[in-house]
Protein backbone atom coordinates (compact mmCIF):
# COMPACT_ATOMS: atom_id res chain seq x y z
CA UNK A 1 0.00 0.00 0.00
CA UNK A 2 1.45 3.32 -0.76
CA UNK A 3 1.75 5.42 1.58
CA UNK A 4 -1.97 7.70 2.93
CA UNK A 5 0.23 11.31 2.21
CA UNK A 6 1.78 10.40 -0.80
CA UNK A 7 -1.51 8.76 -2.01
CA UNK A 8 -3.97 11.75 -0.88
CA UNK A 9 -1.60 14.07 -3.49
CA UNK A 10 -1.75 11.62 -5.61
CA UNK A 11 -5.32 11.46 -5.39
CA UNK A 12 -5.88 15.79 -5.35
CA UNK A 13 -3.83 16.23 -8.54
CA UNK A 14 -5.11 13.30 -10.69
CA UNK A 15 -8.29 12.24 -9.40
CA UNK A 16 -10.31 15.06 -11.77
CA UNK A 17 -8.26 14.33 -14.85
CA UNK A 18 -9.01 10.68 -14.69
CA UNK A 19 -12.70 11.30 -13.83
CA UNK A 20 -13.04 13.29 -16.91
CA UNK A 21 -11.32 10.22 -19.01
CA UNK A 22 -13.40 8.20 -17.43
CA UNK A 23 -16.84 9.85 -18.22
CA UNK A 24 -15.62 10.61 -21.93
CA UNK A 25 -15.64 6.88 -22.39
CA UNK A 26 -17.99 5.26 -20.42
CA UNK A 27 -20.35 7.88 -20.12
CA UNK A 28 -22.07 7.91 -17.04
CA UNK A 29 -21.13 9.35 -14.22
CA UNK A 30 -21.31 5.96 -11.96
CA UNK A 31 -19.38 4.43 -14.16
CA UNK A 32 -16.50 7.09 -14.27
CA UNK A 33 -16.50 6.87 -10.75
CA UNK A 34 -16.07 3.11 -10.43
CA UNK A 35 -13.51 3.55 -12.64
CA UNK A 36 -11.48 6.38 -11.12
CA UNK A 37 -11.67 4.66 -7.40
CA UNK A 38 -10.36 1.39 -9.23
CA UNK A 39 -7.97 3.22 -10.71
CA UNK A 40 -6.69 4.35 -7.63
CA UNK A 41 -7.15 1.10 -5.84
CA UNK A 42 -4.95 -0.32 -8.45
CA UNK A 43 -2.46 2.10 -7.96
CA UNK A 44 -2.52 1.80 -4.08
CA UNK A 45 -1.24 -2.12 -4.23
CA UNK A 46 0.54 -2.02 -7.84
CA UNK A 47 1.72 1.40 -7.94
CA UNK A 48 5.17 1.08 -6.18
CA UNK A 49 6.55 -1.44 -9.79
CA UNK A 50 6.41 2.12 -11.28
CA UNK A 51 10.33 3.17 -11.01
CA UNK A 52 9.87 6.13 -13.37
CA UNK A 53 8.10 8.79 -11.35
CA UNK A 54 7.63 11.08 -14.21
CA UNK A 55 5.16 8.54 -15.82
CA UNK A 56 2.70 8.32 -13.08
CA UNK A 57 0.08 10.21 -15.03
CA UNK A 58 0.67 7.72 -18.46
CA UNK A 59 0.34 4.70 -15.84
CA UNK A 60 -2.78 6.20 -14.16
CA UNK A 61 -4.73 6.93 -17.47
CA UNK A 62 -3.02 3.26 -19.06
CA UNK A 63 -5.04 1.96 -16.08
CA UNK A 64 -8.09 3.68 -16.24
CA UNK A 65 -8.47 3.20 -19.97
CA UNK A 66 -7.73 -0.77 -19.43
CA UNK A 67 -9.83 -1.06 -16.79
CA UNK A 68 -12.52 0.69 -18.78
CA UNK A 69 -11.91 -1.98 -21.45
CA UNK A 70 -12.24 -5.37 -19.43
CA UNK A 71 -15.07 -3.50 -18.27
CA UNK A 72 -16.64 -3.29 -21.58
CA UNK A 73 -16.08 -6.31 -22.16
CA UNK A 74 -18.19 -7.84 -20.36
CA UNK A 75 -21.09 -5.51 -20.63
CA UNK A 76 -22.81 -4.98 -24.21
CA UNK A 77 -24.81 -1.95 -23.48
CA UNK A 78 -22.96 0.77 -25.42
CA UNK A 79 -24.82 1.82 -28.39
CA UNK A 80 -22.99 2.11 -31.46
CA UNK A 81 -24.02 4.00 -34.42
CA UNK A 82 -22.82 3.23 -38.05
CA UNK A 83 -21.23 5.63 -40.03
CA UNK A 84 -19.70 6.38 -42.78
CA UNK A 85 -16.06 6.43 -43.16
CA UNK A 86 -15.09 9.61 -41.66
CA UNK A 87 -13.97 11.94 -43.96
CA UNK A 88 -11.40 14.33 -43.82
CA UNK A 89 -14.08 16.84 -45.39
CA UNK A 90 -15.33 18.04 -42.08
CA UNK A 91 -18.80 18.77 -41.89
CA UNK A 92 -19.35 22.41 -41.30
CA UNK A 93 -20.27 22.96 -37.78
CA UNK A 94 -20.10 26.47 -36.71
CA UNK A 95 -18.08 26.94 -33.06
CA UNK A 96 -21.02 28.44 -31.92
CA UNK A 97 -23.19 25.69 -33.10
CA UNK A 98 -20.62 23.33 -30.70
CA UNK A 99 -21.16 25.74 -27.95
CA UNK A 100 -24.35 25.84 -28.01
CA UNK A 101 -24.72 22.06 -26.73
CA UNK A 102 -23.95 21.01 -23.60
CA UNK A 103 -21.31 18.54 -22.47
CA UNK A 104 -24.00 15.67 -22.11
CA UNK A 105 -24.49 15.89 -25.50
CA UNK A 106 -21.17 15.94 -26.66
CA UNK A 107 -20.14 13.22 -24.62
CA UNK A 108 -23.44 11.26 -25.84
CA UNK A 109 -21.99 11.70 -29.51
CA UNK A 110 -18.78 10.43 -28.20
CA UNK A 111 -20.05 7.26 -27.08
CA UNK A 112 -21.70 6.36 -30.61
CA UNK A 113 -18.06 7.10 -31.96
CA UNK A 114 -16.39 4.07 -33.02
CA UNK A 115 -15.13 1.98 -29.52
CA UNK A 116 -11.46 2.00 -31.23
CA UNK A 117 -10.95 5.98 -30.98
CA UNK A 118 -13.56 6.96 -27.88
CA UNK A 119 -10.04 6.92 -25.75
CA UNK A 120 -7.56 8.91 -28.22
CA UNK A 121 -10.39 11.60 -28.72
CA UNK A 122 -10.56 12.09 -25.15
CA UNK A 123 -7.06 12.55 -24.44
CA UNK A 124 -6.56 14.30 -27.48
CA UNK A 125 -9.63 17.00 -26.15
CA UNK A 126 -9.21 16.72 -22.00
CA UNK A 127 -5.40 16.54 -21.29
CA UNK A 128 -3.43 18.14 -24.17
CA UNK A 129 -1.97 14.61 -23.81
CA UNK A 130 1.39 14.89 -26.88
CA UNK A 131 0.30 11.99 -29.89
CA UNK A 132 3.11 9.90 -28.12
CA UNK A 133 1.55 10.07 -24.83
CA UNK A 134 -1.28 9.17 -26.39
CA UNK A 135 0.38 6.35 -27.83
CA UNK A 136 1.96 5.36 -24.71
CA UNK A 137 -1.21 5.60 -22.44
CA UNK A 138 -3.23 3.35 -25.39
CA UNK A 139 -0.14 1.28 -26.00
CA UNK A 140 -0.30 1.37 -29.64
CA UNK A 141 1.91 3.00 -32.69
CA UNK A 142 2.17 6.84 -33.06
CA UNK A 143 0.99 6.44 -36.69
CA UNK A 144 -2.20 4.58 -35.24
CA UNK A 145 -2.57 7.09 -32.42
CA UNK A 146 -2.93 10.25 -35.62
CA UNK A 147 -4.99 7.99 -37.78
CA UNK A 148 -7.57 7.19 -34.98
CA UNK A 149 -7.56 10.80 -34.33
CA UNK A 150 -8.31 11.69 -37.67
CA UNK A 151 -11.31 9.22 -37.93
CA UNK A 152 -12.35 9.37 -34.22
CA UNK A 153 -12.09 13.71 -34.14
CA UNK A 154 -14.04 13.35 -37.75
CA UNK A 155 -16.31 10.78 -36.51
CA UNK A 156 -17.50 12.77 -33.74
CA UNK A 157 -18.12 15.57 -35.82
CA UNK A 158 -20.33 13.96 -38.00
CA UNK A 159 -22.65 13.23 -35.29
CA UNK A 160 -22.59 16.09 -34.32
CA UNK A 161 -23.35 17.49 -37.06
CA UNK A 162 -26.50 15.41 -37.66
CA UNK A 163 -27.72 15.98 -34.17
CA UNK A 164 -27.43 19.92 -34.79
CA UNK A 165 -29.28 19.21 -38.54
CA UNK A 166 -32.42 16.94 -36.58
CA UNK A 167 -32.51 19.13 -33.79
CA UNK A 168 -31.89 15.65 -31.62
CA UNK A 169 -30.50 16.54 -27.92
CA UNK A 170 -29.79 12.82 -27.06
CA UNK A 171 -30.18 11.56 -23.06
CA UNK A 172 -27.20 11.13 -20.89
CA UNK A 173 -26.69 9.86 -17.80
CA UNK A 174 -25.01 12.90 -15.87
CA UNK B 1 1.38 18.25 -49.93
CA UNK B 2 -2.01 19.49 -51.22
CA UNK B 3 -5.00 21.32 -49.51
CA UNK B 4 -7.20 18.42 -48.68
CA UNK B 5 -4.38 16.37 -47.55
CA UNK B 6 -3.14 19.29 -45.24
CA UNK B 7 -6.89 19.70 -44.06
CA UNK B 8 -6.28 16.44 -42.83
CA UNK B 9 -4.00 16.44 -41.19
CA UNK B 10 -4.65 19.87 -39.72
CA UNK B 11 -8.09 18.12 -37.94
CA UNK B 12 -5.60 16.87 -35.30
CA UNK B 13 -3.77 20.61 -34.58
CA UNK B 14 -4.42 21.99 -31.16
CA UNK B 15 -2.43 25.47 -31.38
CA UNK B 16 -0.40 25.79 -28.08
CA UNK B 17 0.72 22.60 -27.64
CA UNK B 18 3.72 20.05 -28.76
CA UNK B 19 1.49 18.97 -32.34
CA UNK B 20 3.35 21.71 -34.42
CA UNK B 21 6.41 20.06 -33.91
CA UNK B 22 5.01 16.58 -35.67
CA UNK B 23 6.58 17.34 -39.01
CA UNK B 24 3.32 16.93 -40.96
CA UNK B 25 1.60 19.37 -39.11
CA UNK B 26 4.75 21.92 -39.52
CA UNK B 27 4.51 21.58 -43.33
CA UNK B 28 0.54 21.68 -43.77
CA UNK B 29 0.92 24.72 -41.17
CA UNK B 30 3.17 26.32 -43.61
CA UNK B 31 1.45 25.56 -46.42
CA UNK B 32 -2.10 27.57 -44.71
CA UNK B 33 0.65 30.22 -44.01
CA UNK B 34 0.48 30.22 -47.89
CA UNK B 35 -2.61 29.25 -48.97
CA UNK B 36 -5.92 32.06 -47.77
CA UNK B 37 -8.34 29.33 -47.81
CA UNK B 38 -6.78 26.85 -45.93
CA UNK B 39 -6.08 29.46 -43.96
CA UNK B 40 -9.21 30.28 -42.64
CA UNK B 41 -10.48 26.83 -42.76
CA UNK B 42 -7.95 25.99 -40.29
CA UNK B 43 -9.10 28.94 -38.29
CA UNK B 44 -12.56 28.01 -37.90
CA UNK B 45 -11.05 23.89 -37.77
CA UNK B 46 -9.60 25.62 -34.64
CA UNK B 47 -12.12 27.37 -33.29
CA UNK B 48 -14.27 24.07 -33.13
CA UNK B 49 -12.09 22.36 -31.55
CA UNK B 50 -11.57 24.50 -29.24
CA UNK B 51 -15.11 24.76 -28.48
CA UNK B 52 -15.46 21.06 -28.39
CA UNK B 53 -12.27 21.05 -25.69
CA UNK B 54 -14.19 23.30 -23.44
CA UNK B 55 -17.24 21.00 -23.56
CA UNK B 56 -15.14 18.21 -22.55
CA UNK B 57 -13.46 20.08 -20.07
CA UNK B 58 -16.98 20.87 -18.34
CA UNK B 59 -16.88 17.74 -17.02
CA UNK B 60 -16.58 18.24 -13.33
CA UNK B 61 -16.13 15.17 -10.34
CA UNK B 62 -19.14 14.87 -8.69
CA UNK B 63 -18.62 16.29 -5.20
CA UNK B 64 -17.01 13.99 -2.43
CA UNK B 65 -15.15 11.79 -5.12
CA UNK B 66 -11.83 12.46 -4.00
CA UNK B 67 -12.95 12.05 -0.52
CA UNK B 68 -14.63 8.59 -1.16
CA UNK B 69 -11.22 7.70 -2.92
CA UNK B 70 -9.24 8.55 0.22
CA UNK B 71 -11.35 7.43 2.80
CA UNK B 72 -11.64 3.90 1.15
CA UNK B 73 -7.60 3.36 0.46
CA UNK B 74 -7.45 4.51 4.02
CA UNK B 75 -10.48 1.89 4.86
CA UNK B 76 -8.37 -0.93 2.54
CA UNK B 77 -4.80 -0.18 5.00
CA UNK B 78 -6.65 -0.42 7.92
CA UNK B 79 -8.30 -3.91 6.65
CA UNK B 80 -4.83 -4.99 5.69
CA UNK B 81 -3.22 -3.92 8.54
CA UNK B 82 -6.01 -6.15 10.54
CA UNK B 83 -5.48 -9.11 8.22
CA UNK B 84 -1.56 -8.94 9.00
CA UNK B 85 -2.25 -8.30 12.73
CA UNK B 86 -4.67 -11.28 12.81
CA UNK B 87 -2.04 -13.05 10.31
CA UNK B 88 0.68 -13.07 12.92
CA UNK B 89 -1.37 -13.49 15.63
CA UNK B 90 -2.17 -16.86 14.28
CA UNK B 91 1.01 -17.95 13.32
CA UNK B 92 1.84 -16.75 16.62
CA UNK B 93 -0.57 -18.96 18.59
CA UNK B 94 0.77 -22.32 15.43
CA UNK B 95 3.97 -21.57 16.99
CA UNK B 96 2.84 -21.89 20.01
CA UNK B 97 1.35 -24.94 19.71
CA UNK B 98 3.82 -26.47 17.51
CA UNK B 99 6.37 -25.53 20.63
CA UNK B 100 3.99 -27.28 23.09
CA UNK B 101 3.53 -30.43 21.11
CA UNK B 102 7.43 -30.56 20.48
CA UNK B 103 8.13 -30.32 24.25
CA UNK B 104 4.86 -32.62 25.28
CA UNK B 105 6.11 -35.03 22.44
CA UNK B 106 10.26 -34.50 23.88
CA UNK B 107 8.44 -35.27 27.27
CA UNK B 108 6.75 -37.93 26.62
CA UNK B 109 9.65 -39.48 24.64
CA UNK B 110 11.92 -41.55 27.35
CA UNK B 111 15.33 -39.84 26.84
CA UNK B 112 17.76 -42.80 25.85
CA UNK B 113 19.10 -44.74 28.66
CA UNK B 114 22.93 -44.18 29.22
CA UNK B 115 23.68 -47.25 30.18
CA UNK B 116 22.05 -48.89 27.30
CA UNK B 117 24.11 -46.79 25.13
CA UNK B 118 26.96 -47.34 27.15
CA UNK B 119 26.05 -51.35 27.15
CA UNK B 120 26.26 -51.08 23.14
CA UNK B 121 29.05 -49.16 23.36
CA UNK B 122 31.27 -51.64 24.71
CA UNK B 123 29.87 -54.40 23.78
CA UNK B 124 30.55 -52.78 19.71
CA UNK B 125 34.39 -52.59 21.04
CA UNK B 126 34.39 -56.00 22.45
CA UNK B 127 33.19 -57.11 18.88
CA UNK B 128 35.15 -54.91 16.48
CA UNK B 129 36.29 -52.17 18.43
CA UNK B 130 39.77 -52.81 20.96
CA UNK B 131 43.47 -53.36 21.18
CA UNK B 132 44.76 -55.43 23.82
CA UNK B 133 46.72 -52.63 25.78
CA UNK B 134 48.61 -55.48 28.10
CA UNK B 135 48.46 -58.87 26.87
CA UNK B 136 49.21 -61.82 30.25
CA UNK B 137 47.82 -64.36 31.52
CA UNK B 138 48.27 -63.18 35.15
CA UNK B 139 45.56 -60.70 36.58
CA UNK B 140 48.31 -58.46 39.03
CA UNK B 141 49.68 -56.62 36.29
CA UNK B 142 46.44 -55.85 34.73
CA UNK B 143 45.48 -53.94 38.03
CA UNK B 144 48.58 -52.29 38.14
CA UNK B 145 48.89 -51.30 34.29
CA UNK B 146 45.05 -50.15 35.03
CA UNK B 147 45.91 -48.49 38.00
CA UNK B 148 48.80 -45.97 36.26
CA UNK B 149 46.30 -45.83 33.15
CA UNK B 150 43.74 -44.23 36.15
CA UNK B 151 41.16 -46.95 34.88
CA UNK B 152 39.51 -48.52 37.62
CA UNK B 153 41.55 -51.13 38.80
CA UNK B 154 39.84 -52.04 42.31
CA UNK B 155 37.45 -53.91 40.56
CA UNK B 156 35.84 -57.14 42.10
CA UNK B 157 35.41 -60.13 40.03
CA UNK B 158 32.69 -62.69 40.08
CA UNK B 159 33.05 -65.93 41.52
CA UNK B 160 32.85 -67.68 38.21
CA UNK B 161 34.78 -65.47 36.50
CA UNK B 162 38.24 -66.38 38.60
CA UNK B 163 38.11 -69.13 37.00
CA UNK B 164 38.39 -68.09 33.34
CA UNK B 165 41.76 -67.57 31.80
CA UNK B 166 43.04 -63.61 31.36
CA UNK B 167 44.21 -62.50 28.65
CA UNK B 168 44.80 -58.99 28.81
CA UNK B 169 43.43 -56.03 29.05
CA UNK B 170 42.78 -51.99 27.52
CA UNK B 171 41.12 -48.95 28.31
CA UNK B 172 38.58 -47.77 26.73
CA UNK B 173 36.67 -43.99 26.65
CA UNK B 174 33.26 -43.58 27.69
CA UNK B 175 32.46 -39.97 27.85
CA UNK B 176 36.00 -39.08 28.49
CA UNK B 177 36.20 -41.26 31.30
CA UNK B 178 38.62 -44.46 31.41
CA UNK B 179 36.71 -47.61 31.21
CA UNK B 180 38.42 -50.81 32.04
CA UNK B 181 38.32 -53.92 29.80
CA UNK B 182 39.17 -57.26 30.75
CA UNK B 183 39.60 -59.83 28.00
CA UNK B 184 38.94 -63.77 28.54
CA UNK B 185 39.36 -66.70 27.31
CA UNK B 186 36.38 -69.45 27.52
CA UNK B 187 38.48 -72.39 26.35
CA UNK B 188 36.46 -72.64 22.99
CA UNK B 189 37.80 -72.76 20.07
CA UNK B 190 38.80 -69.02 19.02
CA UNK B 191 38.22 -67.23 15.23
CA UNK B 192 41.56 -66.90 13.62
CA UNK B 193 43.11 -63.58 14.80
CA UNK B 194 41.01 -63.87 18.22
CA UNK B 195 42.30 -64.18 21.43
CA UNK B 196 39.74 -63.57 23.46
CA UNK B 197 36.03 -64.28 24.07
CA UNK B 198 34.78 -63.38 27.23
CA UNK B 199 35.03 -59.27 27.92
CA UNK B 200 34.53 -57.24 31.50
CA UNK B 201 33.81 -53.91 31.37
CA UNK B 202 34.25 -51.85 34.46
CA UNK B 203 33.25 -48.33 35.01
CA UNK B 204 33.05 -45.95 38.18
CA UNK B 205 29.12 -45.83 38.64
CA UNK B 206 29.07 -41.83 39.07
CA UNK B 207 30.06 -42.13 34.99
CA UNK B 208 26.54 -43.87 34.37
CA UNK B 209 23.46 -41.52 34.60
CA UNK B 210 21.03 -44.31 34.80
CA UNK B 211 23.60 -46.89 36.79
CA UNK B 212 21.95 -49.81 38.21
CA UNK B 213 21.09 -49.82 41.79
CA UNK B 214 23.65 -52.86 43.54
CA UNK B 215 21.61 -56.08 43.21
CA UNK B 216 21.48 -59.01 40.80
CA UNK B 217 22.93 -58.77 37.05
CA UNK B 218 20.16 -58.17 34.50
CA UNK B 219 20.60 -60.09 31.25
CA UNK B 220 20.26 -58.35 27.59
CA UNK B 221 20.94 -59.68 24.47
CA UNK B 222 23.44 -57.24 22.57
CA UNK B 223 24.24 -57.71 19.02
CA UNK B 224 25.63 -61.20 19.14
CA UNK B 225 26.31 -61.02 22.76
CA UNK B 226 24.54 -61.42 25.68
CA UNK B 227 25.10 -59.53 28.38
CA UNK B 228 25.24 -59.11 32.47
CA UNK B 229 25.10 -55.45 34.13
CA UNK B 230 25.13 -55.23 37.44
CA UNK B 231 26.45 -53.15 40.06
CA UNK B 232 28.93 -53.34 43.19
CA UNK B 233 30.44 -51.09 45.64
CA UNK B 234 31.02 -47.52 43.17
CA UNK B 235 31.59 -50.06 40.19
CA UNK B 236 29.39 -50.76 37.48
CA UNK B 237 30.28 -53.99 35.57
CA UNK B 238 29.73 -55.53 32.09
CA UNK B 239 30.12 -59.10 31.12
CA UNK B 240 29.65 -60.11 27.56
CA UNK B 241 30.21 -63.08 25.63
CA UNK B 242 29.07 -65.29 22.75
CA UNK B 243 26.36 -67.72 23.23
CA UNK B 244 23.25 -67.85 25.91
CA UNK B 245 21.99 -67.15 28.99
CA UNK B 246 23.55 -70.42 31.04
CA UNK B 247 26.90 -69.56 28.70
CA UNK B 248 26.80 -66.13 30.49
CA UNK B 249 25.76 -67.36 34.11
CA UNK B 250 28.77 -69.73 34.47
CA UNK B 251 31.02 -66.67 34.76
CA UNK B 252 28.53 -64.54 37.40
Amino acid sequence: MADNAEFENLVARFYAPLYQFAMSLAGTEADACDLTQQTFAIWATKGHQLRDASKVKTWLFTILHREFLDSRRRQTRFPHCDLESAEFELPSISPAAISRLDTAHVLAALQKVDEVYQAPVALFYLQDCSYQEIADILKVPLGTVKSRLARGLGQLQQLLARDLTAGQNPPLNL
Amino acid sequence: MNRDEAKKILQRYRPGTTDATDPLVAEALALAAQDAELSRWLAEAIARQEALRAKFRQIAPPAGLKEQIISEHAAAVRMKSRRHSLAFAVAGVLLLLACAGLFGWWQATPPASDLAIYRGRMVRAALTGYAMDLTTNSEAPLRTYLAQRQAPADYVLPAGLQHATVTGCAVEKWQGANVTLICFRTGKPLPAGESSDLWLFVVDRSKLKDAPAPGAPALANVNRLITATWAAGNKVYLLCVAGDAATLRAYL
